[in-house]
């Protein structure tokens, strides 16, 4: 299997391990990430917000240099996965926006086809490598480990676009994560937004909603884990600022998927971890 | 949004909702019948006593246009689209939020974080700026380097739609 492989700003500037630890399971699992030359930020949920047309056509210009490779489009940030696949389906569905978005993508020697589609790399590790492949993979079952899931609004909302889980229930994370023999427990308000996305207008209230995720977790599982640079960023420094954090791994999930499937720990960027996630070398060696 | 509770039809913009309504997203905006479940379910409003997404579609129906764009309100929102999901009307706040910011901008008016962010896809293609340090610090980590956006390009299009035209400098 091979996909372009879309890791968004965030990823490729300042999360070396969530990117690491990617490209080593999708290695281990026989699935090749091509990166895409030329491709720039997705565009942010936020210039979509303040401009339709050109948040569109900054994701369309990613999406037409997968369509030119002739492969589907892997992300691992919420946000990029919400504003590609959004674009992607809208200007599949509506010749008016596609016929408008064309015009400003010629100027740049582009086209928006329609010929590929856009998944977030957990939604292509359930649907296109499946869970029994995965299962059949562990080498080191990390028995005993309780997680807590977080999800992040833009794998599942609005369910219009992100058409595979139920945004009020979603299992594919916790599924994802019961394949590597630990255990995802249930927890209150599971599926509060991170707030990241208000950190650069109410910075308080960010690090509020953090904090009290990662407390809630404290109570019932040993770490917690994300799919998405900007929930991660915001459960790791909500931490960090606090004088007596309450020091709660925060772990991307190809880490956790990469000790089961028996990748060496320190290659999976753990160092890059900035609360101490070290508790999983046990697991993967017991 | 100021703390007043009463909303003045003497303040009221004339067209300011019409204008509202016309943009996509907030062609729902006259269904909500102030049921409050965006309210209730808003993480930000749960913390932050001038957001509330009920009263943002209550002051939209009156065109209260300068306490919506006046302070922080329409920039609060964190997109979680909770109240997107939860409406029982389908009027999605979160877009009536969105649409406000497409007014916004076109009045001149945009938060300064959101200015800066702009401003720094349209002049790095990347909303941080990846450089060679960093590419030294990812091969050290055993990345590739980062893909090398074609920054003229999104520039391009990014001012062709007159959208960079609106939101540069500072």
């Amino acid at each position: 299997m091979r996909y372009a492989f879309f890791a968004g700003c965030t990823t490729l500037a300042r999360l070396w391990g969530y990117e690491k630890a990617t490209r080593k399971v999708a290695e281990q699992l026989g699935v090749e990430l091509v990166d895409m030359p030329g491709s720039s930020c997705c565009g942010t949920t936020y210039l979509e917000t303040l401009d339709h047309k050109t948040g569109v056509a900054v994701a369309a210009r990613n999406i037409c240099i997968a369509e030119e490779m002739g492969l589907d489009v892997v992300t691992v940030c919420n946000g990029c996965t919400e504003v590609l696949m959004k674009a992607n389906k809208e200007l599949k569905e509506d010749p008016k926006l596609r016929a408008e978005v064309n015009e400003v993508l010629a100027d740049v020697g582009k086209e928006f086809k329609g010929t590929v589609e856009v998944k977030h790399f957990v939604r292509m590790l359930k649907d296109d490598i499946g869970l029994e492949k995965i299962r059949s993979e562990v080498e080191h079952p990390l028995k005993g480990l309780r997680v807590g899931t977080h999800y992040g609004c833009h794998m599942l909302k609005p369910s219009d676009i992100m058409v595979q889980d139920d945004p009020e229930a979603p299992t594919t994370l916790d599924e994802l994560v019961e394949v590597t023999g630990a255990e995802s427990v249930a927890y209150p308000n599971k599926l509060e937004c991170c707030a990241g996305p208000i950190m650069g207008i109410r910075e308080a209230v960010t690090w509020s909603v953090g904090l009290e995720k990662v407390e809630t977790v404290k109570k019932y599982a040993d770490l917690l884990i994300t799919a998405c640079p900007f929930c991660y960023l915001t459960y790791e420094r909500c931490q960090l600022i606090q004088e007596n954090s309450p020091n709660v791994p925060v772990v991307h999930y190809p880490q956790l998927l990469g000790l089961a499937l028996g990748i060496d720990y320190d290659d999976l960027g753990f160092d890059s971890n900035k609360i101490d996630a070290s508790i999983l070398q046990k697991f993967a060696e017991g | 949004m100021t703390e007043r509770k009463e909303i003045r039809m003497s303040e009221a913009d004339k067209g300011f909702r019409e204008r509202l309504m016309e943009t996509p997203g907030a062609e729902k905006l006259m269904l909500c019948y102030q049921c409050g479940t965006c309210t209730a379910d808003c993480p930000v409003a749960m913390r932050v006593e001038e957001f509330r997404p009920r009263q943002i579609a209550r002051l939209a129906a009156y065109g209260q246009k300068e306490r919506l764009l006046g302070g922080d309100t329409v920039w609060l929102c964190a997109g979680c689209y909770t109240c997107y999901e939860r409406c029982p009307e389908q009027v999605r706040i979160s877009e009536i939020v969105s649409a406000l910011r497409k007014l916004a901008i076109k009045e001149g008016i945009i938060h300064p974080t959101y200015r800066a962010l702009m401003n720094t896809l349209a002049e790095m293609g990347y909303i941080y700026e990846i450089d060679d340090f960093q590419n030294e610090m990812r091969e050290d980590e055993d990345l590739p380097p980062a893909p090398e956006p074609d920054t003229k390009e999104v520039e391009k299009i990014m001012r062709k739609t007159g959208f960079l035209g609106l939101v540069e400098g500072g």
